[in-house]
């Protein structure tokens, strides 16, 4: 009897260990099937499960939305939910996350005691979206615009907050580039409505000063250089000169000037330069030139490469109010392929290198960043028009060469220019004085065509001193006629634009009639006029002369034309 | 080790019953499969009991749940009920402690 109650006590125990192991395998749902002890077959519960798992991993995919970071904090700020998302943006694995202080986690230090303070007014009901910035593994921000909602017990008492997140940070990169770029269009648009101000009123104001100029030059032949009148009108020239120097600084950065591009050796430019740069930059300023023993020879306008090296004079002398020393060296390089794409030269090969070094403040990266753009300058209101280095920057490119700044505060700041190296014979055009006598008395009949009556008459004067037969007219019409009535003619002076036809339409009317006929143009500033420039380039063969004029530059000019064989 | 040293082992003989391809009846076949393979090498031996098609073979063995693992061999018989997942459990009953 004993040994079966034993064993009854035992088999009891073992089957109370069975149940129990069944339940417990029950509960973590690893069991598939009950045998119904009716009819002793399976009943599945695999549909059962399907249907809870298919609802677990439909809620996963909620979720998981790509592109929303779905966030859970409890009442601590600790981690209770994260999405897939969220790692990705985070770069944290699921596991690194749950249950980690959110604040210490993935927010930059320097915001946690902010955004603690804000997670407190979020549970205390302030649900304002907001963006803030979050720090991922590998220390990157990102910009997250955030919704916030609170969780609730089944009591309804707050038991944390629940958020969804969207990644903006490439949003608002974007939006800031499409801002600097609006930023860049507007700055082009005003910089083209200068351009066109800036040719507009240096056309009548190169008229203005060419009559200055002519009747102070006038005046001046027939005052003796000891009356003190002399020197006055001196002055006025001197002061008439300066604004043709901004006229034409206008001109070069509006791209409306025309540019007569020649062969010249920059050593001799440099040279040339040096009593005019000495007398533009203080006593306490040393200039030193330090000039290639080879010649330096390369194409480009002469007063625009003179413009280039005025500008930079001037911007040294300015980063030295306490003195210093200016340097202007030439030499010529050689640029492989990798150092001619490197400084943005056009192609390999020979080159001339200008530089100018001052021994000044120095710039920071900032200041050398928006260096080239018109309108910035570091200089105080009314010391510098911020054009300087915008128009030196226009003329390098035009001129084909590059431009390049090495520069840090307190250590100076060196410009340096490649230009293409040319050489001499190579040039299209140079520009030699004529050998025949400028003043005189000349044979020769001019014809000046030109609206402004001041500066008609003006010219009309200048060539009668120069030793010429001068006639004039207003228009082209008038020109015309003077020819007509079989006048002798030996060379045209003319403006190019002018009421009715301009000066090249004239011309092509009167080389039918008169094929020997020689002209000379006279314009202040670009013409759009494709017989005359090309790109603002002068065409080969057309004789030009800039406004304004000395007398001197006229008398030159004619004679270069007349004494031209064929 | 005493008894590698007596001889040959005494031989596992295992009965698994499953439910067809329920998951946990075919997790239940891997792990009993990866833990025998494990321990107890070739000196075993696994029947597996398909319920779906011999649901009578439950009579037997008094089985009411699948996955169910009896070990029928050396005594005692004893039983392993859920997908074997835990084989630090399933180990302990299959050594028979």
């Amino acid at each position: 009897m004993t040994a079966t109650a034993t064993l009854d006590a035992r088999t009891l125990a073992r089957r109370l260990a069975e149940a129990e192991a069944t339940i417990q395998a029950l509960l973590a749902g690893q069991i598939d099937a009950v045998v119904d002890s009716a009819t002793r077959t399976p009943l599945l519960l695999s549909k059962a499960q399907q249907a809870l798992r298919d609802e677990r991993d439909r809620a996963q995919r909620y979720l998981d939305t790509p592109d929303v970071i779905l966030l859970a904090l409890d009442l601590e700020g600790r981690i209770t939910l994260v999405n897939r998302y969220a790692c990705v943006v985070l770069g944290w694995s699921h596991a690194q996350l749950l249950g980690r202080d959110w604040f210490d986690a993935c927010l930059p230090a320097e915001q946690r005691a902010e955004r603690k303070d804000a997670f407190h007014s979020i549970l205390s009901g302030d649900l304002a979206a907001v963006d803030t910035v979050v720090r991922t593994k590998n220390g990157d921000e990102r910009l997250i615009g955030w919704r916030h909602t609170l969780l609730r017990d089944e009591a309804g008492r707050v038991t944390g907050t629940f958020s969804a997140g969207a990644d903006i940070t490439d949003r608002a990169r974007t939006a800031e580039a499409l801002r600097i770029a609006e930023e860049h269009v507007q700055q082009g648009e005003k910089m083209e409505a200068i351009g066109r101000l800036a040719g507009g009123v240096a056309h009548d104001f190169n008229n203005l000063l060419t009559v200055i100029l002519g009747n102070c030059e006038l005046l001046q032949l027939d005052i003796s250089p000891a009356d003190p009148r002399h020197a006055t009108l001196g002055e006025v020239a001197k002061a008439a000169l300066s604004a043709v120097g901004l006229t034409r600084q206008l001109l070069a950065f509006s791209r409306k000037e025309i540019i007569e591009p020649g062969v010249f050796d920059l050593n001799e430019i440099v040279r040339d330069m040096r009593p005019m740069l000495e007398r533009l930059i203080r006593e306490d300023v040393s200039v030193i030139l330090n000039l290639s023993p080879d010649d330096a020879c390369v194409m480009v306008d002469r007063g625009q490469m003179e413009q280039i090296l005025l500008n930079l004079a001037v911007n040294a002398r300015d980063a030295m109010p306490k003195g210093g020393t200016l340097t202007i060296e030439t030499s010529n390089t050689e640029l492989d392929a990798t150092n001619a794409s490197r400084i943005g030269a056009k192609a390999p090969g020979v080159h001339v290198v200008l530089k100018v070094s001052d021994t000044g403040n120095g710039m920071t990266a900032d200041v050398q960043s928006h260096l080239f753009e018109p309108f910035f300058t570091t200089k105080d209101v009314g010391q510098g028009t911020g054009l300087g280095l915008a128009t030196v920057d226009g003329i390098v490119s035009r001129s084909g060469a590059t431009i390049s700044v090495q520069s840090a505060p307190g250590r100076g700041t060196s410009f340096t220019v490649h230009f293409p190296k040319v050489t001499r014979q190579g040039g299209p055009r140079t520009v030699t004085p004529s050998s025949t006598a400028v003043v005189g008395v000349h044979a020769e009949t001019v014809l000046v065509v030109e609206d402004a009556a001041g500066l008609r008459d003006m010219t009309k004067r200048l060539l009668n001193r120069l030793g010429y037969t001068a006639l004039i007219a207003a228009n082209a019409d008038e020109a015309m006629q003077s020819f007509e009535r079989g006048t002798r003619i030996d060379i045209l002076l003319t403006d190019v634009v002018m009421p009715g036809a301009s000066g090249p339409e004239l011309v092509t009317r009167l080389i039918e009639t008169h094929p020997a006929l020689k002209v000379v143009y006279m314009s202040g500033h670009m013409e759009n006029d494709e017989s005359i420039v090309h790109d603002g380039v002068l065409n080969p063969g057309i004789a030009f002369l800039r406004k304004p004029f000395s007398s001197e530059a006229l008398g030159r000019k004619l004679r270069e034309v007349l004494d031209r064989v064929g | 080790m005493g008894r590698a040293l007596t001889g040959v082992p005494p031989k596992l003989m295992l009965r698994l019953y499953v439910a067809g391809t329920a998951p946990n009846s075919v997790q239940a076949i891997a792990n009993a499969k990866a833990i025998c393979d494990e321990h107890f090498a070739l000196a075993y031996e696994l029947e597996i009991v398909d319920l779906i098609s011999h649901p009578h073979r439950a009579l037997a063995d008094g089985v009411i749940v699948t996955p169910t693992l009896i070990k029928l061999q050396p005594p005692p018989v004893d039983r392993v009920i859920g997908n074997l997942s835990d084989a630090g459990s399933v180990l302990l009953v299959l050594a028979g402690v």
